[in-house]
């Protein structure tokens, strides 16, 4: 394997499960609830995914029981911020913990166990051309949904009468509540999908790319996602370039301190961040595109019409 | 919160051993930084309890707390064992420091252990393994089975243990394989398995098939080298499970006998806190699960180096030694001191990649 090879596998690896868990919440958050926890969703759908293919073998189904017991979690996190009106802030940091919590336990007797990896997707003709083969066309199905997922989710918000209700909610939930829709009947459902694709993303993490549980094998991505967000400023199509991009920082990072280059690590480390953060940023300059994509509700309590 | 839920897991883990005892057992208290899994450092020291366990029955009962944060939650804790009884704790992470100190100037009949410590009194013993020694044996296997000539390390974090573990490693390559390179990637975090896996397949693919895991307490670089085929020297424990191909050595610590003695001195009534030290020599640094794929011959030459480093006759730092600018660091004939070994802050002639400062 070459290091263009790696460059290139490495960062899809690292991004898939970015990008899934981001795209989920940028949904949460265009129907005006901020979903602060993320990490604690991702480490449900993680344990659980090891679990089950420690158990069965089978990857699919446990990365769809990740993403179900994570909308467990995530209906515990609507209850609380949309029926019994809590803080969103508050509310989604206690939420995740318990996640986390709940995922510790639940690992206890599966930590550092291993298990086989998910079944890569070989392309005929594609998988074996040289360097692109095994970096682009040699991984997990996944790894290609997500950015699929990523066009229907963008078209979906942009187009379809579903994306505009659910932005309609986050704009203005009166309004929304004036001409019919019931705000937090789909503000629950939002929540519930972008829980779902959390725990996806924490089982694609758990068994498709680290093959291990390790309690706290998260390691923060939950607050990359919801960072990643708010810099692509809730705009589909950028969360897609982050996510991508700080895939290949954090690969490239490790490139040049394995080559052997002479460059304090610690800035290597902070890298992925700062050009990230920088990237997104200058997309995101004009201030008035700003305010017109952030969702207007977003965080403050719903209080309906009783 | 993250304290509170902590807790109640950590209530779920707590277990109770024995305590059938006609007279009133010693109740002994070991704190670990991390859950006990089948592999580890939490495992490690776990397994020195056992062993305490085993060898005074009913004379004591043990209480573990493991997952506990550094901070307020270790303070927290390790008064919880004090009041309930304990006249023994064992702090398992460094990070308990000063929580376990101030308790032990509170409470001068409790015997306090801290892992990796540098303050002692009474009271209050530090243990720390020169797991440099048995790096250097691992390293030298790793410059033998080297095809490539180039080996990878990934490192934790640059505090001194690691870097004199990096250091042991290049200069036993250096040893037996002068042409052999060394990369060096330094992951800057204690704990987050798939960046230490992507660092792991970042050195493959800049052409190292022996992989060194310095402190990374899961299997995750040994699950890569086996997926991609490569050798693995992992800290910790014996992971040959994980990787039956790939594992080439693992350099483990055993805490046994140190925990026995210690917890005896206290059942007489004779404990004092040292500065404990452990190595190959007295058995706390073991190398174990050797690959197949090292031959008989290099395993004599390996052997040789143990029953050198056993005997005092070899030192893994002796000079004369120069750092990566070249300048000399110990002179010929001498051996690098104590003191300095645990102060690390430097690297050796001949490594590629830096010390981040």
């Amino acid at each position: 394997m070459t290091w263009l090879t790696f460059l290139i596998s490495g960062t899809l690896l690292a991004a898939t499960p970015l990008l899934i868990a981001a795209l989920g919440e940028v949904v949460v958050e265009k129907s005006g609830v901020l979903n602060l926890s993320i990490e604690g969703m991702m480490s449900v759908g993680a344990v659980t995914a090891f679990i089950v293919v420690f158990e069965t073998g089978n990857h699919w189904l446990a990365l769809a029981a990740g993403g179900v017991a994570a909308i467990v979690l995530s209906v515990v996190f609507a209850c609380v911020v949309l029926f019994a009106l809590g803080n969103q802030v508050v509310s989604g940091l206690a939420v995740g913990l318990l996640g986390i919590g709940i995922a510790g336990l639940a690992g206890g007797s599966y930590e550092n166990m291993t298990v086989a990896p998910m079944a890569r997707l070989q392309i005929p003709f594609l998988s074996e051309l040289p360097v692109i083969g095994p970096g682009l066309f040699n991984h997990p199905l996944p790894v290609y949904l997500a950015p699929l997922l990523a066009v229907v989710l963008w078209w979906a918000l942009k187009y379809s009468k579903v994306g505009l209700v659910v932005r309609a909610v986050g704009e203005s939930p009166e309004s929304a509540n004036a001409v019919g829709y019931n705000v937090v009947g789909i503000r629950f459902l939002a929540i519930m999908f972008g829980g779902f694709l959390a725990g996806v993303s924490g089982a694609f993490l758990c068994v498709a790319s680290s093959t291990l549980w390790a309690d706290g094998m998260v390691a923060g991505r939950g607050w990359i996602v919801i960072a990643l967000v708010v810099f692509a400023m809730w705009r589909v199509e950028r969360v897609v370039i982050g996510a991508y991009l700080f895939g290949a920082a954090s690969i490239a990072e490790l490139l040049v301190q394995s080559a052997g280059i002479s460059v304090p690590s610690q800035l290597m480390t902070s890298i992925p961040y700062i050009v990230t953060i920088v990237a997104v940023s200058i997309l995101s300059m004009d201030g008035k595109r700003v305010r017109l994509n952030a969702p207007v509700s977003l965080g403050r309590v719903y209080l309906g019409t009783h | 919160m993250l304290n509170i839920l902590k807790k109640l897991a950590m209530a779920a883990c707590v277990s109770l051993v024995a305590a059938t005892a006609q007279a009133e057992p010693t109740k002994l208290g070991f704190i670990y930084p991390s859950p006990t899994g089948d592999v580890g450092w939490a495992k490690q020291l776990d397994l020195a309890r056992e062993a305490v366990v085993k060898e005074f029955g009913d004379k004591v009962s043990t209480r573990v707390v493991e997952n506990v944060a550094e901070g307020p939650d270790a303070g927290r804790v390790i008064n919880q064992m004090i009041s309930d009884g304990a006249k023994f704790v064992v702090l398992g992470s460094f990070g308990y420091f000063n929580d376990g100190l101030r308790l032990a100037r509170q409470f001068p009949d409790v015997a306090f252990l801290h892992a990796s410590g540098f303050k002692q009194s009474k009271n209050f013993g530090t243990f720390t393994a020169r797991n440099y020694e048995g790096f250097y044996l691992a390293g030298m296997a790793g410059g033998m089975v080297t095809k490539s000539n180039t080996l990878g390390i990934v490192a934790a974090f640059a505090v001194p243990e690691v870097v004199a573990e990096v250091n042991a490693i290049a200069l036993a390559v250096k040893k037996v394989n002068p042409d052999a390179k060394i990369k060096i990637v330094w992951v800057n975090t204690w704990f987050d398995p798939a960046k230490e896996q992507d660092a792991a397949r970042a050195l493959i693919s800049q052409g190292a098939d022996v992989l060194f895991s310095l402190h990374q307490d899961t299997p995750s670089v040994v699950n890569v080298g086996q997926a991609q085929k490569v050798f693995v020297v992992n800290t910790n424990s014996d992971m040959t499970s994980h990787g039956p191909d790939a594992v080439l050595a693992s350099v483990t610590t055993d805490w046994a006998k140190y925990f026995v003695k210690e917890v005896g001195d206290k059942l007489a009534d004779n404990f004092n806190g040292t500065d404990f030290r452990g190595g190959i020599a007295d058995g706390t640094v073991k190398v174990v699960a050797w690959n197949k794929a090292i031959s008989a011959d290099q395993m004599a030459q390996i052997k040789q180096a143990e029953a050198d480093l056993t005997s005092g006759k070899m030192h893994v730092f002796a000079g004369p030694l120069r750092d990566q600018s070249g300048t000399e660091r110990v002179a010929e004939g001498a051996n690098l001191p104590d003191p300095d070994i645990f102060a690390m802050n430097w690297l050796v002639e001949g490594l590629d990649g830096s010390l981040p400062k």
